[in-house]
């Protein structure tokens, strides 16, 4: 190993210990900081129900965040390949990602009941106002000469829109990509503790309500674990795209 | 005698802007031979952009018609008219390579005779070398030979170019038309040509059409006889001089 990679280990070691310790020596209510050891009896003791959980939260976050790329995605380029379009739907969508969404759960609830549909609902919902709206952008700002340039050669108006106007709006895309998903996720997770029967906003809830705070900061972790393997695909994604979107700075 | 190539007949264009009308075009006909390089000439503003639109089938007409080797023209016609414009558009995740490629990649060319057929034009605009670059890795000159070879990608009889040099720096520019009337030697294409440099209008063509301010129409038509092949010391010549002066003369005239 490294050097640095032990000294980072070294660090979070010392941390560990100076955590149990201070839980340990009675200087913070157990209530408020679970030691680490606490974490771990709690995952030894109830990590089949947690791993089930995981995979529930796990799926819902992953079909919101497919379908939220999809219709954002979808709607922005519609909306913003029109004038016309655009003009009448951007500040609908604009002045709705304004409100705070979850105002509309208890309707979801009552709609869709309290298992993961309504999870995912919501969750597409929360990602799905940015995306489009930063795809309208996208789309909009893109250079009117390139348009001339596609009608020049004959291009369809799907080979337009899928050679030309999409891989130039990409950039300002990714963007909205990126406040997205992260909302998708905070969407899922924030529903499941509000009312649900499984996932581990579910169980964070049930466990606080318990004073169970060693489950509580398992649940947390978990979650965390969750949202950051969202952020390293959303990162690789960028990275991918983010080789031309260099070229075009400076041509720019 | 075959057909012209382009047949320009009482164009009229009228742009509606808000209550008053603006009329971009007035009453403009020419024709253009096969083989001809022509190019219209006048002050910004004067509706030349438009009318090299119309004479491309991206907008219609007020009144009139323009017929593209006899063909009166309403659309695009990708497979007789190639296009070069003032921003060259290259597609910047493309190589130099796939950017002269694109026109024939959308109408299902296939691989290999669109490479073979697209390095023979990066060679012939002298970019061979530079096919792997991508549009930020080139100058701004190469830039647009990389678009004059994507305008030929397609083989079409007839080029138009819309004052394709006019954000180049001066040195590049007349280098830039020196090869071009190498290029249009080679290809024997039709070039029908914009600019507002009346050096570059002389220097390039057969014949110069002078075009009036708005609303746009043809104030003359003036034959260049200076000799082919040109040398770009034939700018500081006396006939080059008159022909200038005449041309200066005709627009700022018109203009008073």
């Amino acid at each position: 190993m490294r050097p640095r990679t032990l000294k980072a280990l070294a660090i979070a070691a010392a941390w560990l210990v100076a955590w149990e310790g201070v839980v340990r020596l009675g200087l913070i209510n157990q209530i408020i900081l679970a030691a680490p050891s606490d974490v771990i009896r709690a995952a030894a003791t109830d990590g089949g129900l947690f791993l089930d959980a995981f995979a529930t939260t796990a799926l819902e976050i992953g079909a919101a965040i497919v379908i939220a790329w999809a219709l954002g995605i979808g709607t922005g380029v519609i909306v913003g390949g029109s004038y016309r379009l655009s003009a009448a739907v951007a500040p609908i969508l604009s002045s709705l990602f304004a409100i705070p969404l979850i105002i509309l759960y208890p309707l979801l609830m009552a709609w869709l009941g309290i298992g993961s549909m309504s999870k995912v609902v919501f969750g597409v919902l929360s990602g799905f106002f940015p995306i489009a709206l930063n795809t309208i952008d996208g789309v909009r700002a893109i250079d009117r000469r390139y348009l001339v340039f596609a009608r020049s050669i004959g291009a369809t108006r799907l080979q337009t829109y899928a050679r030309i106007v999409f891989p130039l709006a990409l950039p300002s895309i990714v963007s909205g990509l990126r406040v997205g998903t992260g909302l998708v996720v905070i969407g899922v997770v924030v529903t499941e503790m509000l009312a649900s029967l499984g996932g581990i906003g579910f169980l964070i809830s049930y466990h606080r309500t318990l004073f169970n705070t060693g489950h509580v900061y398992f649940g947390i972790v978990l979650a965390l674990v969750m949202a950051v393997t969202v952020n390293i695909g959303l990162t690789w994604v960028e990275r991918r795209i983010g080789l031309w979107r260099t070229l075009e700075q400076a041509n720019g | 005698m075959s057909t012209p190539v382009i047949e320009v007949s009482k164009l009229n264009k009228t742009f509606s802007a808000g209550r008053a009308d603006v009329q971009a075009l007035a009453d403009v006909s020419f024709t253009v031979e096969q083989g001809q390089f022509v190019t219209l000439v006048g002050p910004s503003g004067c509706g030349k952009s438009t009318l090299l639109q119309i004479m491309a089938g991206l907008t219609g007409p007020t009144s009139g018609e323009v017929r593209i080797e006899g063909e009166p023209i309403r659309a695009p016609m990708p497979e007789k008219i190639g296009m070069v414009f003032q921003d060259p558009t290259l597609l910047p995740w493309s190589t130099a390579l796939a950017n002269v490629e694109f026109p024939l990649d959308l109408r299902g060319v296939d691989r290999a005779t669109r490479r073979g057929r697209c390095t023979a034009l990066l060679e012939l605009v002298g970019l061979r070398e530079f096919a792997d670059h991508y549009p930020h890795e080139l100058s701004g000159g190469m830039r647009q030979r990389v678009a004059i070879a994507r305008g030929l990608a397609q083989d079409p009889r007839l080029i138009l170019m819309d004052e394709p040099f006019a954000a180049l720096d001066e040195q590049t520019r007349t280098r830039m038309g020196h090869d071009l009337l190498d290029i249009w030697e080679k290809t024997r294409k039709t070039v029908f040509f914009i600019t507002h440099s009346l050096a570059e209008a002389i220097y390039l063509s057969d014949v110069v059409l002078v075009m009036s301010t708005r609303p746009g129409r043809i104030l003359d038509t003036i034959p260049i006889n200076l000799p082919r092949p040109r040398e770009i010391d034939i700018i500081g010549s006396e006939a080059f001089g008159r022909l200038r002066n005449r041309i200066w003369h005709m627009i700022t005239e018109a203009r008073a």
